[in-house]
């Protein structure tokens, strides 16, 4: 009989439909299902930016605290003041889950304000490729201080920090290495610190430059180069000393006649400032001789005895 | 008792590099204001916590990550327990047993260095560990270096008041945490041992009663130890007091041969002699072979002359050779 035909097929109809219709549901509720789960998962592990350089120092805290109570603990009486927790939080304010390429000056105000203090006259010594001879010297003679003697670059010599935008701000994996960025919070800090150290400078400065660098011992693009020798005050400092060292047994590229020397000759001159240069400064090069005791550049006029 | 790790004791010259400063401040109200205050030396130096800590960190992250990862926290709680809460005039080295054994690492093989009135020198010259790794390169040595500490009786804080001096206390806090330093550095020391002793020191170069003589000797390990290098070596400006086969140096040097080591001794070993003389570059045991004005490398374009004495002998042989030429 035709209807009876007719309503069965259009039971069927339906009953596919209704599958149709269920699938179709339960195909989108899976995928709602899943992009929330996704997108839980990564708010709870955001993946910090990555860099080339070393990440955040390990125990960053507890490393500068320590350090900042140390050096207070020699008893300069100009630091009488200092306050070492203030200035940890402020250098944290400077970074912590900021971009760490996008890093100002302004972030590290209030720390350069917490820590600066006056460096004695005639004492102050620049440095540029010589990291090593030149920290050696000052620790031993203690009427020079490079940057890295004073309070603030005591704290933070050899560290590395960053911060990143995601949780929890800072970034222990990476950070970025001065070339990846103009304004990495490394470079930004240092060159800050080291304005601030060249215009604190007064009477007879020194600068210990490596004359076994075949690019030259004076380069524009160095710290000292670029900041350093156009924030030193010309009513202030009288005299600009060169000690232009060779590595023992090493390349004797630059000289005190050389190039770029003249280079920083005339730079220097043109701010009006008293330049004197001096290869191979006797108790610096005395310094190097203590680690290639050996080599014939090194030998003492007294040579030492042995008894079995 | 001898004191050395508390600064301004090695009696003598002024040995230069590191830290000087620091030492020079543990003494300023050693004999004064003691009234009111229990003891004669100065107190523990404030926020001592936060710089041990602090310091062990920095050694396992920046100075020597070499040595693997340390619970500086725990370290910090082992040192203290080993004298808050005691008679600052007993604490004994066995109770910084348990702060030794967690800051215990490696001393690489022929690294030692002992010395004896000399310390400021021996951090210079190490460099660090670099070179050598003394006592105030390893951890543990690094956490207490210049650092003053003592606690009290009945009381779990520490007394940054006041400390007993040596005089006062043989076993204070401080001493023995040096002596069971010592004791550790020697037993983990290997290979070459060096010895640095300063042979211009009043009363000799090797102190009969030290803690090289009392608690480092006795307790190297002779199976570990191929042989002990001796050097003596005098201010620049001061006196022969010692050297290698005389006075205090020889007692030494028996000792160590009746122990069954191998010995040698030198004189003003040159590198170290190096580091006095920055402070006397002129000084006629300083002259560098290579420096004589002859030999001096490069010219030397300074204010100091240089150029013009080139100049005044060019002219010279430019007037020889014109006159031959005229002839």
């Amino acid at each position: 009989m035709p209807s009876q035909r007719g309503s069965a097929r259009r039971r069927q109809r339906c009953v596919l439909l209704a599958g149709i219709a269920i699938l179709l549901i339960a195909l989108v509720l899976a995928a709602v299902l899943a992009s929330v789960l996704t997108g839980s998962k990564e708010e709870a592990n955001p993946e910090p930016l990555r860099w080339q350089g070393r990440g955040t120092t390990r125990n960053l805290r507890e490393i500068v605290l320590g350090r900042c109570y140390s050096y207070l603990a020699e008893g300069h009486a100009e630091l009488r003041d200092k306050d070492c927790l203030k200035i940890w939080e402020s250098l944290k304010a400077a970074f912590v889950h900021k971009n760490p390429c996008n890093a100002t000056t302004e972030d590290y105000r209030p720390l350069m304000e917490l820590t600066s203090h006056p460096v004695p006259c005639n004492e102050s010594l620049f440095w540029s490729r010589t990291y090593d001879l030149v920290h050696l010297y000052s620790k031993c003679n203690h009427h020079f201080l490079t940057l890295e003697d004073t309070f603030l670059g005591y704290m933070l010599d050899g560290l590395s920090w960053c911060g990143d935008p995601s949780a929890p701000g800072i970034n222990y994996e990476s950070c970025p290495k001065w070339s990846e960025c103009e304004r990495s919070s490394g470079s930004v800090f240092w060159k800050m610190a080291s304005k601030m150290f060249a215009e604190a400078a007064c009477g007879v400065v020194h600068v210990m430059l490596n004359g076994s660098i075949e690019a030259g011992a004076f380069r524009t693009s160095s710290v000292f180069g670029s900041v350093e020798i156009f924030n030193l005050n010309p009513d202030k400092v009288s005299e600009i000393r060169i000690w232009l060292m060779n590595d023992i047994g090493g390349p004797q590229s630059d000289s005190c006649s050389g190039y770029s020397i003249k280079k920083l000759r005339n730079i220097l001159e043109e701010r009006n400032f008293k330049i004197t240069c001096e290869d191979n400064y006797r108790p610096v090069q005395l310094l190097q001789c203590v680690h290639n005791p050996d080599h014939p550049d090194c030998n003492l006029c007294i040579s030492s005895t042995e008894a079995p | 008792m001898c004191v050395r790790r508390r600064c301004g004791v090695p009696a003598g010259p002024p040995w230069l590099c590191q830290a000087s400063s620091s030492c020079s401040n543990l003494f300023v109200n050693n004999f004064s204001e003691v009234q009111g205050r229990k003891w004669k030396g100065e107190g523990t130096t404030p926020n001592l916590e936060s710089i041990t800590i602090g310091r062990c960190y920095d050694y396992i992250r920046v100075v020597n990550p070499a040595v693997g990862e340390k619970n500086c926290s725990e370290l910090w709680e082992a040192f203290r327990n080993a004298f808050i809460n005691k008679d600052p005039c007993n604490i004994l080295p066995q109770h910084f047993e348990l702060f030794f054994k967690l800051s215990l690492h490696a001393i690489p093989t022929d690294k030692s260095l002992f010395w004896e009135n000399n310390q400021l020198l021996v951090n210079s010259f190490s460099n660090r560990a670099r070179r050598y790794m003394a006592l105030g390169d390893t951890l543990f040595g690094f956490f207490g270096d210049f650092l003053n500490w003592c606690g009290q009786e009945n009381s779990t804080g520490l007394d940054y008041e006041s400390c007993p001096t040596a005089a006062e206390c043989e076993n204070n806090a401080v001493d023995a945490f040096w002596r069971m330093a010592s004791m550790t550095y020697a037993q983990h020391s290997s290979g070459v041992i060096h010895v640095l002793l300063n042979g211009s020191a009043e009363g000799g170069a090797y102190p009969v009663k030290g803690f090289f003589a009392d608690y480092e000797i006795p307790h190297l390990q002779r199976d570990k130890i191929s042989q002990i290098d001796i050097w003596v070596v005098d201010d620049i400006e001061g006196p022969n007091t010692d050297s290698c086969g005389h006075n205090t140096v020889q007692i030494l040097e028996d000792r160590l041969k009746t122990l069954g080591y191998s010995v040698t001794c030198t004189d003003n070993y040159k590198p170290v002699m190096f580091l006095l003389c920055l402070d006397n570059p002129d000084h006629s045991k300083c002259t560098l072979s290579s420096s004589a004005p002859a030999a001096q490398r490069g010219p030397i374009s300074s204010d100091r002359g240089g150029s013009w004495n080139k100049l005044m002998f060019v002219s010279f042989v430019g007037f020889l050779f014109r006159s031959v030429l005229v002839y």
